[in-house]
């Protein structure tokens, strides 16, 4: 299995976080992402003509955008079935809910990111506000599960949909997003840090 | 608002399950901005947010036992802010001079009190529980300010930013406003002991709908 990765970007960290929960062997083929923009050369536009990372490619299978890789991987590799559980429709369709809202989350934390550390031309009020939107819906969807006993987002288990959302939500602060007002959010990120097998990235900050 | 913190007794800055036994959590409070943290023991700490080595935020320092170490360089504090250790020289016993400006911190009614003066905490009858902190945009209304937008039957106030209030639909709750300066404001609630999940969950939507006119009244 080969990811086309870069280090710093929290899509190709999503990868990487369910590889390691599923304790899985892989090639990392670094991506220059910055300052390079290897990712817009013509070399790599057949590879993903979004000229996005991350891919991966298994054997023949060639997949883009990270929510279908957490799919592709979860369903075929991860013999518990716990990651993308898909016994209930409800259930199903719950998960696939969240893994569509961490696309919004990318559109807008991740963008007040790349304009704080690597100085992208955006509007950062904008990107900042709708993250903003985005984690108050989080913030009561995680308190409400809480009120149930329920530690993530679609039921007792960790699922990829937490790990789909997990990435840019614990990086805002680097795209100037407080946190602090989260505390349903910060009790995740906590929880999250703490699963057996996680793996942590640069500006993630693990309680021990 | 600008409300400094030396000036207005107790603040509610947090529901008591917003920081556990060994972590560290950053709270605003009027224009101040502290370091809340746990020791293993449960004891809540509150902190200026500022290592006196060189000004790292110590809310995202790590617990070891009932200490705090810096992110930093590793300077240890103990459960008083005075620094017992410096790990890049650990033949020296840190002079007593170092230490962490603290705030007066108690628990009550499942809230998380902060003071800097010695008046006493706000005295709070019976066993309550957290249900929901809510983030207010805007700069903060007063309490008094903020029943005004609900139906209330009776209300006892337990500090300038603390009520125990009963309400005709959710019953009695605490409901306490807390002032951050240009960061707006929070709004904690907490319910009896005895709450289970349809009462929480029903605080909680009222008190989403109480925010949402709070904020809509701040932009017209
Ligand atoms: N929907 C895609 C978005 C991926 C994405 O935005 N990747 C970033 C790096 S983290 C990228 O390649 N950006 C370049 C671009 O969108 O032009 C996914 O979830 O994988
Ligand atoms: S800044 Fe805290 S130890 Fe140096």
């Amino acid at each position: 299995m080969k990811l086309y990765d870069y280090v710093l970007s929290g899509n190709c960290y999503k990868i990487r976080l369910l590889l390691g929960f599923l304790d899985l062997d892989y090639e990392k083929r670094p991506v220059d992402f910055f300052p390079g923009r290897e990712h817009k050369s013509d070399a790599f536009l057949k590879i993903n003509p979004l000229g996005q990372i991350p891919v991966l490619e298994d054997g023949e299978i060639r997949i883009r955008d990270a929510q279908a890789i957490l799919i592709y991987l979860a369903s075929r590799y991860d013999k518990s079935g716990e990651w993308f559980p898909g016994q209930s429709h409800s259930q199903i369709a719950e998960v696939a809910q969240w893994l569509a809202f961490s696309d919004m989350i990318t559109s807008t934390a991740s963008a007040a990111r790349l304009h704080d550390m690597l100085g992208y031309n955006l509007d950062i009020d904008a990107a900042r506000a709708g993250a903003h939107r985005l984690l108050r819906v989080l913030e009561d969807h995680l308190a409400h599960q809480e009120f149930d006993g329920h530690d993530w987002l679609a039921g007792r288990r960790p699922t990829i949909a937490d790990i789909s959302c997990f990435p840019y939500v614990a990086l805002a602060e680097d795209g100037g997003i407080d946190l602090f007002c989260y505390p349903a959010i910060l009790r995740w990120i906590r929880r999250f840090t703490a699963l057996d097998g996680f793996h942590s990235m640069p500006g993630i900050n693990v309680s021990p | 608002m600008d409300t400094d913190v030396s000036q207005v007794g107790w603040i509610p800055v947090a529901l008591n399950n917003a920081v556990q036994a060994g972590s560290a959590i950053r709270v605003i409070a009027g224009t101040d901005d502290i370091a809340l943290w746990r020791g293993k023991d449960g004891v809540a700490h509150a902190w200026e947010n500022r290592c006196p080595h060189r000004g790292m935020r110590l809310s995202y320092g790590t617990v070891c036992g009932n200490r705090l170490r810096c992110l930093y360089h590793g300077w240890i504090y103990d459960g008083s802010g005075t620094c017992v250790a410096i790990p890049a020289h650990p033949d020296l016993t840190p002079p007593q001079t170092i230490k962490v400006r603290t705030y007066r911190c108690v628990e009550a009614g499942a809230l998380i009190w902060i003071s800097d003066e010695d008046n006493s905490a706000p005295a709070i009858d019976g066993h309550w529980t957290p249900c929901r902190s809510l983030h207010i945009e805007v700069a903060m209304p007063d309490l008094p300010e903020i029943l005004k937008w609900t139906k209330v039957n009776s209300v006892r106030p337990l500090s300038t930013y603390a009520a125990d209030v009963a309400l005709p639909d959710q019953g009695r709750l605490i409901l306490a406003v807390h002032p951050m300066g240009s960061k707006g404001a929070m709004l904690h609630c907490a319910l009896p002991a005895s709450a289970r999940r349809d009462s929480l969950l029903s605080a909680s939507h009222w008190l989403g709908e109480l925010r949402s006119r709070i904020e809509q009244a701040a932009v017209v």
